[in-house]
């Protein structure tokens, strides 16, 4: 007779080796048997919880409303250098968007995504229901209704007998009695439920996390910041700011000081957030999240020197922090030391990264650092690695760089009109396209690709100042001076388009 | 190369004022190094993928049970 495991015994093992998907299976069979078999219920939801578990200090998308009716804000115009939302007021000795592209907030590209970098505040409604009209950056109209919740309906599709809990008829007050049960449906409710109706099962986590406070006599500082997180899920800042103060005066832990600094920068106190990263560091010295979280914020304030120098404290604790070193790669390429960028770049290549950006990155660092032989090989296999169309363009894009770079006009001309190939809202192409074409002498393409290049992007400088030249050239002062004065805009201190300002009003008085 | 004698000579004005215009020239796109991403940002989008993935397929078995 063959001898069978016992089948909890197995979808534990599955468990631990992430195989989610034959662990719920068989704790569903466990359950069908005998369906109060609390062991198999609580490791079913560990199991279905686990499959769309995600960082929760990481989660922080933005929808169109909470961006543009954010009320939490203390000042509407804040001063210089205490806000996240002007970036532009504190120079840090960084580069000027002459050398380094912007992204549609007007900060600096960065070398690392994450969600919440992926696309900055804009600065109006306008352009906050324009601008993201692309693929790449569809904006949520709020965050209740963005990525998770097209994430929950296919959940939904794939379980067609229904939801494995139906929590509307949890009694809440009973399972927070019972602390082994409590935790894993409260993480289920809040990783798992969170997408369906958002706001009705918040509350129920809600529900749920303020009895098992009381349950615990006030004294559970899990439970405490668990309850800040729905209070932060549901918009209520200063009533999770509480909690995660309360959690913390019972036990110092480096997880509650990332949640109230991401509270923080929520709520645009960037200088508060970087003293609460100071104050855990004197608890946690040398702990690389809150160097992280220090860094960033400098970054986004624009402040790149600052930013560069924690980035390095953090390499000195821990040499394998991808973060850390692209970041300091990208900021050494675009203050002109393409040779120390390579070497950044080689680090990661080295430590086991393989993809398509890092292999346009190390390619243009190869290129303006003189290599001229990894080039090529470079862009061939970042162009192997792609993985959507967007990705390809931005590869063509550089290769187009490359060729202008040599010269080859032609090759540069292709190389851009493949890039709006595989994305036809590329607006750097558009721009450079339009140089191209007036080359060639053809001014009326040129005219239409700098106005679609403005259209795209009205962040960057380049197509409105070169629509300004060109309607100069023309004969078309006055939308030459409207162009160059949305090019001010863009970049106040670019010395050329003070000059045409200059010599436009000159004009303009002369008549 | 030989050197090719050339029969102009340079002439440089000792004398009088130097004028230079400056020209302004249309400006291109700086290059773009592409950010690396988290891993948050992977999973999400591997995540979503997936999702639209079953729904598709979902929606392919429904029509095929309509007709």
């Amino acid at each position: 007779m063959e001898v069978t495991m016992d089948p909890l015994f197995l979808a534990w093992s599955y468990f631990r080796r992430r195989k989610l998907q034959q662990c719920s299976e068989i704790c569903s069979k466990i359950l069908q048997d005998s369906p109060y078999d609390q062991a198999a219920w609580s490791l079913k939801t560990q199991a279905l919880t686990e499959m769309v578990y995600i960082d929760e200090i990481e989660v922080d998308q933005e929808g169109i409303a909470e961006m543009m009716l954010d009320e939490n804000a203390i000042a509407q115009v804040a001063r210089p250098g205490t806000s996240l939302r002007l970036p532009g007021t504190s120079h840090g000795g960084g580069p000027t968007p002459a050398v380094r592209p912007m992204t549609q907030s007007g900060r600096p590209i960065t070398g690392f995504v994450r969600p919440n970098t992926q696309s900055g505040r804009p600065g109006t409604m306008e352009q906050a229901i324009k601008t993201p009209r692309t693929a790449s950056t569809a904006r949520p109209v709020t965050s209740a209704s963005g990525r998770f919740i097209r994430l929950g309906t296919a959940s939904m599709l794939t379980n067609p007998e229904g939801p494995f809990i139906n929590l509307s008829r949890l009694n809440m007050s009973r399972y927070s009695q019972k602390p082994n049960l409590s935790r894993t449906l409260f993480e289920y409710i809040l990783h798992h439920e969170n997408d369906v109706k958002n706001f009705f099962f918040h509350l129920q986590a809600l529900d749920l996390a303020a009895l098992a406070t009381e349950q615990a006599q006030f004294k559970d500082w899990w439970w405490k910041v668990q309850l800040g997180k729905c209070y932060y899920r549901l918009g209520l800042y200063r009533e999770a700011e509480k909690q995660f103060r309360s959690a913390l005066s019972h036990q110092e832990m480096v997880d509650t000081y990332l949640y109230l600094a991401k509270l923080y920068q929520r709520l645009d106190q960037p200088i508060t957030a970087l003293n609460l990263f100071k104050h855990g560091l004197d608890h946690f010295p040398g702990e690389v999240t809150l160097l992280t979280g220090i860094a960033r914020i400098h970054e986004e304030m624009n402040n790149m020197a600052s930013a560069t120098e924690y980035y390095k404290e953090v390499l000195k604790q821990d040499n394998t922090h991808v973060e850390a070193i692209a970041c300091i790669g990208s900021n050494h390429f675009y203050s002109d030391q393409p040779e120390i960028a390579l070497r950044f770049y080689r680090r990661l290549l080295q430590m086991g990264v393989y993809n398509c950006q890092l292999y346009n990155n190390l390619g243009l660092c190869c290129f303006y650092a003189q290599q001229y032989d990894m080039t090529l090989s470079s862009f061939e296999r970042a162009l192997a690695l792609v993985a959507n169309d967007e990705e390809q363009a931005d590869v063509w894009y550089n290769i187009g760089q490359v060729a202008l770079g040599i010269g080859d006009l032609t090759l540069a001309y292709q190389c851009f009109k493949l890039t709006l190939a595989f994305s036809n809202d590329h607006a750097e192409a558009y721009n450079n396209l339009a140089v191209l074409e007036l080359r060639k002498g053809r001014v009326e393409q040129s005219k239409a690709f700098l106005q679609t290049a403005a259209t795209l992007s009205p962040h960057m400088y380049e197509p409105h100042y070169n629509l300004s030249i060109l309607s100069e050239k023309i004969g078309d002062l006055q939308s030459s001076y409207m162009a160059a004065q949305k090019s001010e805009d863009a970049f106040p201190e670019h010395v050329d388009t003070q000059q045409v300002l200059v010599q436009l009003r000159q004009h303009f008085a002369a008549l | 190369m030989p050197e090719v004698k050339s029969v102009f000579r340079e002439v440089l004005p000792k004398q009088g004022q130097l004028s230079m215009e400056d020209v302004p020239t249309m400006v291109l796109c700086k290059p773009k190094l592409l950010p690396l991403k988290s891993v948050t940002v992977e999973k999400l989008e591997k995540m979503q993928m997936e999702a639209q993935e079953a729904i598709k397929q979902q929606e392919v078995a429904m029509k095929e049970q309509s007709q």
